[in-house]
């Protein structure tokens, strides 16, 4: 209440517990702080409800004593102790930056051209959203087809194999392409590429052309003057790019598993397996890892470029 | 003085419809030609070809003598300043105007010091000293002009093309910059090509004027030339001071249903088509029944009046035909108070009219 009751109220009588109404319908346009603040509750609510309190429950239960089938709310640190003396918790953990960093690059070094030719190249708006809604049309499948369909490619009798044979650039066929850390690599490039793309399009469709043909007429070659102008607006549309991939790969499981035959183990993949053996809280323990490491990334690419003042 | 620029027989058509027709024109070197045309007239079609940003269908672009067909916009040495201004948004005022230095295919600059004391002395020259440091965000419409400008001029391009470089700015700005630009020719001497669709920042830029009409040249002349005798009709529409009658010519008399003026000397004596021309200012609003001999006199019906400091502008409507402009420069005479509705004789005298048929 006393927070309303501020001096642009005027009189004293008004102060009082109707002050409120007539706080409100005084100002119809010109909407109090509170007010505003309304707005926001539902979403607040859920996300305490379903996002911030699990989370705050799943760094508890990270320090819950674990026994064979059964969980106890004793705190020890057992379950952290465990996790930095496993060479298998470790060797995921490499294994999931390892595949993070690689595909990150794979999917801007594939992605970045794409975006460059929507983006920049062609000129009319129509054809361009059409170019990239045909991007996501794989999406229109489930996601466990789209990774399942490597297999018949990648195969030592799949099409990449049997192609590769037929035109007689080998003679037996490479076994390496599936079930290897290779394949999850191929598979989940081509999956979250379109993540990449889309931003960075999105970032070099809103260049003024006129600045391309400013920086040619001071003389810059085309080299120049992507290295000086377009790369450095299209930026802000890289970082986009790269948090989305970013989170999905390190949270990933689901390719790594289907795609190395289970030989792969990130961290998502540690998860899944404690999950079912009933393991909570060394799942916890992972999951706190998995969600800082998300974390650093993201804050780490936020510092590239100031996306609010870019966007 | 020599040819710096010569345009010869330039042809554009987009989809096929002709946006520049065979133009040819000269540009003294040194000058500064202000370029009037109406949009749609080719104008800006006309400065990208020259910068090079657009290939013609057809003709020759010869600078220095020689030609530049071939050559890509960043080798021809023509600077470009564009109406939006084009601004680097990632970079500061000074790594704006340090870019053509920097980055340029030809005689790039490596040495910092050298840079800085280019970039600063152009800044200095615009008028924006001590600003390099500041984002571009962080200037106004006026500033951003000028390193806009200035960004052009520090790498010495041999032209400069202006494409409508002040109708992004408010009218007082406008003025200033107007003042601005002629003292940078004056100080550096580069020969500018200003384009513009507003007829008084044509008349008062250009040593020379031109008029772009349909996709090609109606008139090159000095600006008092154009302004006192445009070439044509349609010129002298441009000029947005003429009332201009369609008709014909008997007998040496322009007519038009109910309408017949004396025609000045020279004028032809027969004409199917003729269009008669007379500025504004050059009318006399009289009391009907005061016609003079020798004197052309139509009567209509006062409408409104427009006042804007210096001059004001009274429109008529005669019987049939469009609006006749009335314009009383206030310097020599007071402000007059009509009555709406009423008829009054507009008169002028013969020889201040213009014929063209």
């Amino acid at each position: 209440m006393n927070s309303l009751g501020n001096a642009n109220t005027g009189s004293i009588d008004e102060r009082g517990p109707m002050s409120e109404l007539g706080a409100a319908r005084g100002a119809p346009r010109a909407t109090t702080p509170f007010a505003a603040a309304l707005l926001a509750v539902p979403g607040i609510l859920w996300m305490v409800l379903f996002l911030l309190g699990p989370l705050l429950m799943i760094v508890y239960v990270s320090f819950w004593t674990q026994k064979t089938f059964t969980i106890e709310s004793t705190l020890t640190l057992k379950s952290w102790i465990f996790f930095f003396s496993s060479q298998t918790y470790l060797s995921a953990l490499l294994t999931t930056l390892r595949i993070w960093l690689i595909v990150l690059v794979a999917t801007f070094v594939v992605g970045y051209p794409v975006a460059l030719y929507i983006g920049l190249f062609i000129r009319n708006k129509t054809i361009q959203t059409i170019v990239l809604v045909i991007c996501v049309v794989p999406f229109w499948t489930s996601f466990l087809i789209r990774v399942l369909a490597w297999r018949p490619m990648l195969g030592t009798e799949g099409a990449v194999n049997l192609l590769l044979m037929k035109l007689g650039v080998i003679s037996a066929p490479i076994d390496v392409l599936l079930f290897t850390e290779f394949s999850v690599i191929i598979g989940m490039t081509q999956i979250y590429v379109v993540f990449m793309v889309g931003p960075i399009a999105f970032m070099l469709s809103r260049i003024d052309h006129s600045l391309i043909e400013a920086a040619r007429d001071l003389g810059a070659g085309t080299w120049r003057i992507f290295r000086t102008i377009i790369f450095p607006l299209s930026l802000p549309g890289v970082v986009t790019g790269a948090i989305f991939v970013s989170v999905m790969v390190l949270g990933e499981f689901a390719t790594s598993a289907e795609l190395s035959g289970r030989k792969v183990n990130m961290l998502g993949n540690i998860i899944v397996t404690q999950v079912g053996s009933l393991k909570w809280a060394f799942a916890a323990v992972a999951g706190v890892i998995l969600t800082v490491l998300m974390g650093l990334v993201i804050a780490g690419l936020l510092r590239v470029v100031n996306l609010r003042k870019e966007l | 003085m020599t040819a710096i620029l010569d345009l010869h027989g330039i042809s554009k058509a987009y989809a096929g419809k002709p946006a520049l027709r065979g133009l040819s024109l000269s540009v003294d070197r040194g000058a500064y030609v202000s370029m009037l045309g109406s949009s749609g007239s080719g104008k800006s079609t006309l400065l990208r070809i020259i910068a090079g940003f657009e290939r013609p269908d057809a003709g020759d672009i010869r600078v220095d003598g020689r030609s530049v067909l071939g050559v890509g916009a960043h080798e021809r040495g023509i600077g470009f300043v564009f109406q939006n201004f084009a601004l680097f948004p990632h970079m500061t005022v000074f790594e704006n105007v340090a870019f053509g230095l920097r980055h340029r295919v030809r005689g790039a600059l490596r040495a910092e010091q050298e840079i800085r004391r280019r970039v600063e002395a152009m800044l200095d020259m615009v008028g924006l000293g001590g600003l390099g440091g500041r984002a571009i965000g962080q200037i106004s419409g006026g500033q951003k002009q000028r390193v806009a400008l200035a960004r052009t001029l520090v790498t010495d391009p041999a032209i400069i093309l202006l494409d409508e470089p002040l109708g992004a700015l408010d009218a007082n700005l406008r003025e200033r910059m107007m003042v601005e630009l002629r003292r940078i020719h004056r100080q550096l001497g580069i020969t500018f090509l200003h384009v513009t669709g507003n007829e008084q920042e044509a008349l008062a830029m250009g040593d020379r004027l031109t008029v772009l009409d349909n996709g090609a040249v109606a008139q090159l002349a000095e600006p008092d030339a154009v302004y006192n005798r445009p070439a044509s009709a349609r010129v002298a529409r441009f000029l947005n001071c003429y009332n201009i009658f369609e008709g014909r010519i008997e007998d040496g008399r322009f007519r038009r249903d109910g309408l017949s003026l004396p025609c000045p000397k020279g004028a032809p004596r027969r004409a199917a088509e003729a269009s008669y021309c007379v500025r504004f200012d050059r009318i006399t609003i009289a009391e009907p029944g005061s016609a003079q001999p020798d004197e052309a006199a139509i009567t209509a019906r006062f409408v409104a009046s427009e006042y804007d400091g210096p001059t004001i502008t009274y429109f008529f409507a005669p019987p049939n035909g469009k609006a006749v402009e009335v314009e009383y420069h206030l310097s020599h005479h007071r402000p007059e108070e009509f009555a709406v509705d009423r008829e009054y004789l507009l008169r002028w005298p013969a020889e201040d009219a213009l014929v063209y048929a």
